[in-house]
C-alpha cells in the first residue's frame, strides 16, 4: 500500500514538474531575442528526437544509426499531407506520428531479427538511401524538397508576436508532452520489459516475455518520436528537402544521446543543447581569432568529435548518471 | 592521482566550453561601432546566400569571390558616401532548409542592410514564407532567380528581380525557334519545379510545341545513370532541336551524356545552365559545344571591347587573381555593381527604407553593364527584360548572331516580343560611384 502511495505521488510530482518547466519555458521564450528563440526551438526538435533515440538504444538496447531516415519520413508525411489531401496543420503532426511508427514497425520487424552490427548497418544504410528516394519522385519535390507552410501566429497573439516565438511553443510543447508520456511508459511495465531485454534477452525470455514483440514496440514508439521531430523540424524551417537529413543528422543524434547519457533520459536536454550550441561557439571562435572559412567550416566537427570522446572517456553513462552515482555514493559514505 | 587529474581536466574543459558559450553570446556590436541594420558612419554589412558547395554550386561557387572583388575596388578607392561595404556570405547548399537557417543568421544576428543577389527560386520562396523579409522590411535586392512571381509586389514587398524571367525567356526563345527553325521537331529538358513551370507556361503562351518534353527533379542529375535516361528519351522522340532549360549541373549532365552516346541535335541552351566555363569544366569538349546557341542580357565575357568586361576583366585579375573570368563573374560582378549604384543613389543617410525607395526612383536608369533595359519604378520590382541570341564558338564563348547584339524584349505577361531599341548608360568614370 505504501508503495503504491509512493508511485503516485512521484507521478504527481513529476507532473508538476512538467508544467512548471513549461511556465519556465514560457517566460523564457519572452525574454531573449528572435534567433535564440529560434535555436530553443531547434532545441526541442533535437530533444525529440534524441529521446526518441535513447528510448531505442537505452532502453531497448536496439542500435539504430539510421535515426534520420525516420525524422524524416515524419517530415514528408506532414508535408504531404498537407499538400496533397489538404490536412489541416495541427492533424499532420499527429500523421507524421503515424506514418513513421507504421514505418517503425515495419522496420522493427526486420530488426528484431538483426541485432548488434548487423542492425547498425542496417539502419545506416536506411540512413544513407532513404532521402534520396524523394530524388526520384517529383510528388516529393526532389532535392528542392515541399513546401510546409506551419501558418503564422493567431492574431490575438498580437502583432509583434513572431512566427518563431509560435513554432518554439509548438515545439515546446510537443516536446513536454513526449518527455512526460515517455518517462511514464518507461516506469511501466513496457520500460521494465525492454530494460530486461536489454540486460539479457535470455533470462528475460525464460521469465516469459516475448522478445520480438516488445523490440518492435519499442522500434515503432521511438519512431512514430522521431518522426514528430521530423514534422516540427519541417514546420520550423518551413520546407523538407532530401538534404536536410543527411547521414550526419543521424550521427548527430546518437552523438546527442552519448553526450545526453544514452541509458537515461534525464540528460536529453544537455545533448540538445550542445549540437545547437557548438557550431553557434565554432562561428564565434573562428570569427573572433580570424580564422578562415575552411576553419569555420570543420571546427564543429572537432568540437563534436572531442566532446564526444571526452564523454566517452570520463562519463560513460553520461552525465547525469554520473552524478546520480557520485550522491549515491555520498549517500553510501556518510551513513558510515 | 588519476582521479584528481581526470577531475582537473574535466573542470578545466568544462570551463572551456562555458567561456565559448560567453564569447559566443556577446554581441558582435560590442567590439565594433554600434550599427543600425548593417549601416555605421563607415560601414555597410550586406549578405548572400548561395550554394558553395554540392551538387548545384560549380559556376555559382565563383559568384560570392566576385562581387567581394568589386566591392574591394570600390573600397580600395574610397567606398560608398565614404562608407565600405562588406558582403557576409553564407553556403545554403541550394538546399531551401539550409537557405532559411542561413538567412536568419543574416537577417538575426549579422543583422544586415540587404540581402544581395541570394540564388535559387525554391530558396528564396523558402525565405520568404519562413525568414519574411518582406514583413521584417529587409531588402532583398537583384534575387538570382528568373522565377516571374518574385516580381510580385504584394507577395514579396521587399524583393526586387534583376533576371528576366524565365516566362519572359521562354516567350523570347520561342519566337527564335519559330523563325529559325519552323517545322523542325522539338525537344525540352527542364526542371520539374517552379522554375521549369515559369518556362512551360512561356513556351505554351507561344505556342511552341515540344514533340519530346523531359521533366527532371532538381538533383537528380547527381545521380549516375539519370542524364543518361534523359537523352535516350529526347533521342527515341527523335528531337532534333533540344532546349536545354535546367541549371548548369543539370545542363552539364545532359550534354556529357549526349556526348558519351553521340547524339548531337542543335543545341539551345537557357540562360541559366549556359556558362561555357563551367560546362568545360564538367568534360564537355568545346568542340562539342560549338554550333550550340545560347542567350545572355549581358556582354559576351569574351568581347574585351565592351568597357564594363573590360573593367570587370580588370578587377578580377587584380582583386579576385586565379579566378578564371566568366560569366558567373560577369554575373557578380554585375550585381555588385548594381548594389553599389543602388547604395549610392540612397544618398548619405542609409536605411532599408531609403535604399529601396531610391531604386524604386531611380533604379531605371542606373549604370550596368546589362544590354536590356532595368524596369523599376515605383510600382514594378522587375529588373532586365530581355535577351540576346548568340552561338557558342570552337574555342566555347558566346558570339553574338551577327557580330552585334540584338536585344528582344518583352514582359511576363501577355505581350509580345519586340526588337529593343535601348542603349544602356555608360559607365561612370572607372567604373566607381562618382
Amino acid at each position: 500500500m505504501r508503495a503504491v502511495h509512493k508511485i503516485k505521488s512521484n507521478s504527481t510530482t513529476r507532473f508538476i514538474f512538467f508544467i512548471a518547466l513549461g511556465i519556465v519555458l514560457f517566460l523564457l521564450s519572452n525574454r531573449v531575442d528572435e534567433l535564440r528563440v529560434y535555436q530553443g526551438a531547434e532545441i526541442a526538435v533535437y530533444v525529440i528526437a534524441i529521446s526518441s533515440l535513447i528510448l531505442l538504444t537505452g532502453y531497448s538496447g536496439q542500435i539504430s544509426l539510421g535515426h534520420g531516415a525516420l525524422v524524416a519520413i515524419g517530415g514528408y508525411a506532414a508535408a504531404v499531407a498537407n499538400i496533397n489531401f489538404h490536412v489541416p496543420i495541427w492533424l499532420t503532426f499527429f500523421i507524421a506520428v503515424l506514418v513513421s511508427a507504421l514505418f517503425g514497425a515495419l522496420l522493427g520487424a526486420a530488426a528484431a531479427r538483426l541485432s548488434g552490427p548487423y542492425l547498425a548497418g542496417a539502419t545506416l544504410a536506411l540512413a544513407v538511401g532513404l532521402p534520396s528516394i524523394a530524388n526520384q519522385f517529383t510528388v516529393l519535390g526532389g532535392e528542392q524538397g515541399l513546401t510546409f507552410d506551419a501558418g503564422m501566429p493567431p492574431a490575438s497573439l498580437g502583432e509583434d508576436f513572431t512566427v518563431y516565438k509560435w513554432n518554439f511553443w509548438i515545439a515546446a510543447l510537443a516536446t513536454l508532452a513526449i518527455l512526460w508520456l515517455l518517462q511514464n511508459i518507461l516506469r511501466s511495465r513496457y520500460g521494465r520489459t525492454w530494460r530486461a531485454i536489454r540486460s539479457n534477452d535470455v533470462a528475460a525470455e525464460l521469465s516469459g516475455i516475448a522478445i520480438g514483440r516488445s523490440k518492435v514496440l519499442a522500434f515503432a514508439l521511438s519512431a512514430g518520436i522521431a518522426g514528430l521531430a521530423g514534422a516540427c523540424l519541417a514546420m520550423l524551417v518551413g520546407t523538407v528537402s532530401p538534404s536536410a537529413f543527411p547521414i550526419s543528422l543521424s550521427f548527430s543524434l546518437l552523438t546527442g544521446a552519448v553526450l545526453a547519457g544514452v541509458t537515461t533520459l534525464g540528460g536529453v536536454m544537455i545533448g540538445a543543447v550542445v549540437l545547437v550550441a557548438i557550431p553557434e561557439i565554432a562561428d564565434a571562435v573562428a570569427n573572433r581569432f580570424g580564422g578562415s572559412e575552411s576553419v569555420t567550416s570543420n571546427l564543429p566537427g572537432l568540437l563534436v568529435s572531442a566532446l564526444l570522446i571526452l564523454t566517452v572517456l570520463l562519463v560513460p553513462n553520461g552525465p547525469v548518471e554520473q552524478m546520480r552515482t557520485i550522491r549515491s555514493r555520498k549517500g553510501v559514505a556518510s551513513h558510515h | 592521482m588519476i582521479v584528481t587529474n581526470r577531475r582537473k581536466f574535466l573542470v578545466t574543459s568544462a570551463a572551456l566550453v562555458v567561456g565559448a558559450l560567453t564569447l559566443s553570446a556577446v554581441p558582435s556590436q560590442a567590439f565594433s561601432p554600434r550599427s543600425v541594420d548593417g549601416v555605421t558612419a563607415t560601414s555597410i554589412k550586406l549578405g548572400i546566400t548561395i550554394p558553395m558547395s554540392g551538387t548545384a554550386s560549380p559556376g555559382y561557387n565563383k559568384i560570392p569571390g566576385a562581387m567581394k572583388a568589386y566591392f574591394d575596388y570600390v573600397n580600395d578607392n574610397g567606398g560608398v558616401n565614404g562608407r565600405k561595404v562588406t558582403l557576409v556570405v553564407e553556403n545554403d547548399e541550394y538546399v531551401p532548409t539550409k537557405a532559411v537557417t542561413k538567412t536568419n543568421k543574416l537577417v538575426l544576428r549579422d543583422k544586415v542592410l540587404a540581402l544581395v543577389g541570394p540564388l535559387g527560386t525554391s530558396n528564396n520562396q523558402a525565405v520568404a514564407q519562413k525568414v519574411n523579409p518582406g514583413k521584417r522590411g529587409v531588402p532583398v535586392l537583384f534575387v538570382n532567380s528568373g522565377f516571374s512571381g518574385f516580381a510580385n509586389k504584394a507577395k514579396y514587398p521587399t524583393t526586387y528581380t534583376v533576371l528576366p524571367s524565365y516566362i519572359m525567356e521562354a516567350k523570347i526563345m520561342s519566337a527564335y525557334i519559330k523563325e529559325k527553325f519552323a517545322g523542325k521537331k522539338l525537344g525540352l529538358l527542364y526542371q520539374d519545379d517552379d522554375f521549369g513551370d515559369d518556362a512551360l507556361a512561356g513556351f505554351k503562351q507561344s505556342g511552341v510545341d515540344f514533340a519530346v518534353k523531359v521533366p527532371y527533379a532538381s538533383g537528380s542529375q547527381g545521380v549516375a545513370t539519370t542524364p543518361g535516361t534523359w537523352v535516350s528519351a529526347l533521342a527515341k522522340g527523335g528531337a532534333e532541336v533540344v532546349v536545354l532549360f535546367g541549371v548548369s549541373s543539370a545542363t552539364a549532365a545532359a550534354l556529357y551524356a549526349s556526348y558519351v552516346g553521340k547524339y548531337k541535335p542543335q543545341w539551345i541552351l537557357g540562360s541559366v545552365g549556359g556558362d561555357a566555363t563551367t560546362l568545360a569544366a564538367s568534360k564537355i569538349p568545346p568542340s562539342f559545344l560549338a554550333g550550340a546557341i545560347g542567350t545572355s542580357f549581358a556582354p559576351s565575357p569574351a568581347d574585351a571591347t565592351d568597357d564594363y568586361i573590360k573593367l570587370f576583366m580588370d578587377v578580377n585579375t587584380k582583386y579576385n587573381a586565379g579566378v578564371p573570368f566568366d560569366n558567373n563573374i560577369v554575373q557578380g560582378m554585375n550585381t555588385a555593381f548594381l548594389t553599389v549604384q543602388a547604395l549610392k543613389s540612397a544618398g548619405k543617410n542609409l536605411t532599408r527604407k531609403s535604399l529601396m525607395a531610391a531604386i524604386d526612383k531611380n533604379g531605371s536608369k542606373f549604370a550596368s553593364a546589362g544590354l536590356v533595359p532595368l524596369n523599376y519604378s515605383a510600382t514594378s520590382h522587375v529588373g532586365y527584360n530581355g535577351y540576346w541570341f548568340g552561338t557558342y564558338n570552337a574555342s566555347g564563348a558566346l558570339v553574338a548572331d551577327g557580330g552585334k547584339y540584338t536585344v528582344y524584349t518583352t514582359d511576363s505577361g501577355s505581350g509580345a516580343v519586340a526588337k529593343s531599341t535601348y542603349t544602356r548608360p555608360a559607365m561612370p568614370a572607372k567604373g566607381l560611384p562618382n
